[in-house]
């Protein structure tokens, strides 16, 4: 049985995370996990309905349930942000892994974007492929890379975004532009890598 | 790439696309020099993000992007087993699928042995090795089995099948109340009809000290044939000898995590069930005004945009009374005011007592019905109605009946842990001394009508305001604060020339004129209407001062609020003297901290002032 999260619980975890203590993330990891898959099946079943789904209402629906906003710095508040937009990505990629499995029958094949658009519009692959390629982005330029994680999954937007790494927004704004032009040469299979 | 190949190529690139197209190359071929590789790299990064721009790649959020894997994400699990028509369970033969819920699915069948249509619930396998689900089904037979009312739904049997536990219960033929709520507007005689025949129900479930726990309109069965009220799912009921909380929490984290469960409503959730305080038989009369409220209001007196906004309004909000929001008798917004009153002690402690004023209500109006129809009737009320999820959920199936809104799992006491939990931890800090800083803060959010052919279109949404408005969309401006304060709304147009401003707060309707916000009061301005922008195009502000004491200056205005002028100020004197008050008091410190539907604003000192941009076309 899964424990339910209590929230001085999770928000003690986020100042030892901040203080250093990596295995506080792990402990968090799957109780924000939890909490926010459980509000995305939620949203979607709203969107359904004609509604939006919109991530940064999620994440600040997550926080508000799980932090204790009596007991958290403010510097919490952005690594939740932070640890969120990860999970957020994480919790997709899963979606689409599954996704793809069931479709294909477990075969993993290569769409390129052009293809995918045109011919069957097929975000599992198209969202695995872009992880991958952000993986080979973070290994090169770890900020970068953690730009788009906040951006493209996290749903912040520049200024949060450069709240929470700690930068300006002119440089969040010239990382995003460098990252998503890489990322789409990478997805077009345009590169010469 | 390598790292260092990375950081040159990202270097020139930076710079690079902050120049124009003929100075970008030069540029390019200057920086990589004769490193052929390097500016061929730096080249087709730039065309990529050129077509990247042009083919808006990644614009939008993943989320969204991925919105059809995560709702195509039902159809991979396993199917449930299913039961077809003709075909024999037990001694029951199945007739037709009514529909499914988060149990299992529920059938409409023949018992071959009294020869009597019944509905038969069918707990899904999965459920079945599930031990507290199926204690919770089990439940729900034993308790509605031991209460005979003809408004409580008659349970025949709990058995199982090949494997398969099923409740066979009485068939209504007839549509939940959810249902008939979307289908028209009740009339006052038939609501109060249907709250009496609730509160009897509950009367003799509380007689056997059941509290039910999850009154709300998909709990309740309306007979197509004469009317006929059935209170169904026992399946959260307690009995009032135990203590109740520490279930509570458990069924939390069980509903937490068990798959493919929908949040469930937690609108007619009362306040100690918010809090997961013990609760007694006056949390179904609480849930019982919140239904009466919604039938009357044509709303649901408490709906924020998240459930932890419905949570705070049931704890502290007063929902707008009944006589202005539906020109309800002031009798029963009495009664529905006390029925919903934040105090337990406060309410009626009995069904049988707010039975015995609905009763002495429906006599008075049954007497003045026939001299006059009910104003009810034909009310047109302005009210927002929320909960798009319920509302679709239910179109469904008429008849879905009997059993379904039983099987669906309410997850309402989902917040329940959490609620203590963050109740538990706050109540001793705040007793600790902590300086308060001299700040003032102030919530708003924008409420958005969309207009077509001058009649409302689609249903109202909020949001945290600063986005561009069509011409057609008239908003209402909510506005509250933790603090009591003076507060004043101004609207200042696009036009050019020297600004002329509308008073929007206070008028005569909002606050009776008064410009003194209570605490945590809640202002919609205006209240029952939208404010309309005119044609001009452009920058509409919404001025918001908010003072710990009151401002001379537009204390003074106040004469010129008014529904016929839009309480446009037509001294230019005082025009001119409240921009002279604007320009030198707005707040330059001021933190803003904006979410998906609220806005909140920070000024240190004693008075905020800052203007909401609208910008329209």
């Amino acid at each position: 049985m899964a424990r339910t999260p209590h929230q001085h619980e999770i928000t003690q975890l986020l100042a030892e995370w901040r203080e250093g203590n990596q295995s506080a993330l792990d402990e968090l990891y799957p109780l924000v996990y939890d909490e926010l898959h459980r509000l995305a099946r939620r949203y979607m079943s709203r969107e359904r309905k004609g509604h939006t789904l919109q991530t940064t209402a999620l994440i600040h629906e997550a926080y508000v349930r799980l932090v204790d906003q009596k007991n958290v710095a403010w510097a919490n508040r952005s690594h939740f942000f932070a640890i969120s937009a990860q999970i957020m990505r994480r919790i997709l990629i899963d979606y689409a892994r599954r996704h793809a499995y069931a479709k294909r029958g477990g075969g993993a094949r290569q769409v390129s974007l052009e293809e995918a658009a045109t011919v069957v519009p097929d975000q599992s692959h198209e969202l695995l492929r872009l992880d991958e390629a952000l993986k080979t982005l973070a290994e090169m330029d770890p900020r970068r890379s953690q730009v788009v994680e906040l951006r493209y999954f996290g749903g912040l937007n520049n200024e949060e975004i450069a709240g929470v790494l700690q930068v300006s927004e002119n440089t969040v704004t010239r990382d995003w532009n460098m990252a998503r032009a890489w990322l789409y040469q990478q997805l077009t299979g345009s590169s010469a890598n | 790439m390598k790292p260092e190949r990375w950081q040159q190529v990202s270097r020139i690139f930076k710079s690079a696309i902050s120049l124009d197209d003929g100075a970008r190359s030069a540029y390019v071929v200057g920086q990589c020099g004769s490193d052929e590789a390097l500016r061929a790299e730096v080249e087709k990064l730039l065309e990529s993000y050129r077509k990247a721009n042009a083919g808006n790649f990644m614009d939008g959020v993943a989320a969204e992007d991925a919105a059809s894997l995560l709702l195509g994400e039902n159809e991979l699990e396993p199917e449930p087993r299913t039961l077809t028509p003709e075909q024999q369970f037990g001694s029951y033969k199945i007739l037709d699928s009514l529909g499914s819920g988060g149990m299992g699915e529920v059938y409409r069948a023949r018992d071959t042995r009294l020869d009597r249509i019944v509905a038969l619930k069918v707990l899904s396998p999965g459920i079945s090795l599930d031990k507290r689900r199926m204690q919770r089904f089990r439940q729900e037979a034993k308790v509605a089995s031991s209460l005979n009312q003809p408004n409580i739904l008659t349970v025949y049997e709990f058995g199982e099948v090949d494997g398969l536990t099923f409740i066979a219960a009485e068939f209504v033929d007839g549509q939940t109340l959810r249902t008939r709520l979307h289908e028209s507007r009740l009339k006052l005689g038939e609501i109060l009809d249907i709250t009496i025949q609730i509160l009897s129900a509950l009367d003799a479930a509380h007689e056997a000290r059941i509290v039910h726990r999850d009154i709300k309109p998909e709990n309740v069965m309306i007979r197509r044939r004469d009317g006929l009220v059935k209170v169904l799912d026992f399946g959260l009921a307690k009995t009032t000898e135990k203590k109740v909380a520490p279930e509570a929490a458990e069924a939390a984290t069980q509903l937490k995590t068990a798959p493919g469960i929908i949040m469930g409503t937690i609108n007619y959730m009362s306040p100690e069930q918010a809090q997961a305080s013990s609760i007694d038989e006056r949390t179904d009369i609480w849930s019982t005004g919140v239904l009466l409220y919604e039938m009357v209001a044509g709303a649901m007196p408490f709906s924020g945009a998240t459930s932890s906004h419905t949570i705070v309004q049931i704890l502290e909000k007063h929902p707008v009374p009944l006589t202005e929001v539906a020109r309800a008798p002031a009798d029963l917004d009495r009664i529905v005011r006390k029925a919903m009153a934040k105090s337990p002690d406060e309410r009626y402690q009995s069904a049988k007592d707010m039975l015995v004023d609905l009763r002495a209500l429906k006599k008075v109006l049954d007497v003045k019905a026939e001299v006059v129809p009910s104003e009810l009737s034909t009310a047109a009320i302005a009210v927002e109605r929320t909960n798009e999820a319920d509302r679709g959920r239910d179109k469904k199936r008429v008849l879905a009946g009997a059993l379904i809104a039983m099987a669906v799992v309410t997850a309402a006491i989902f917040g329940i842990n959490l609620w203590r939990t963050s109740r538990a931890r706050t109540s001793p800090s705040v007793a600790a001394p902590v300086a308060v800083p001299d700040e003032r803060t102030l919530t708003y959010w924008i409420t958005v009508q969309k207009f077509k052919n001058n009649k409302p279109y689609q249903n109202p949404f909020t949001l945290a305001g600063e986005i561009n408005f069509e011409a057609s969309y008239q908003i209402r401006v909510n506005v509250r604060s933790a603090q009591p304060g003076y507060l004043y709304i101004l609207n200042e147009g696009p036009a050019s020339g020297p600004p002329e401003y509308n008073v929007v707060f206070p008028t005569p309707t909002a606050n009776k004129g008064s410009s003194l916000l209570p605490a945590s009061q809640m202002v919609r301005i205006p209240e029952k209407s939208w404010l309309q922008f005119d044609r001009q195009q452009g920058v509409e502000k919404l001025w918001l001062i908010f003072s710990a004491e009151a401002v001379t200056d537009l204390e003074q205005v106040k004469q010129f609020a008014s529904e016929q002028t839009s309480g446009l100020i037509t001294d230019p004197a005082q025009n001119k003297s409240i921009k002279n008050f604007l320009d030198s008091h707005a707040t330059t410190k001021l933190e803003i901290e904006k979410g998906e539907s609220l806005t909140t604003l920070k000024a240190p000192g004693k008075l905020l002032v800052h203007a909401i941009k609208l910008e329209h076309h």
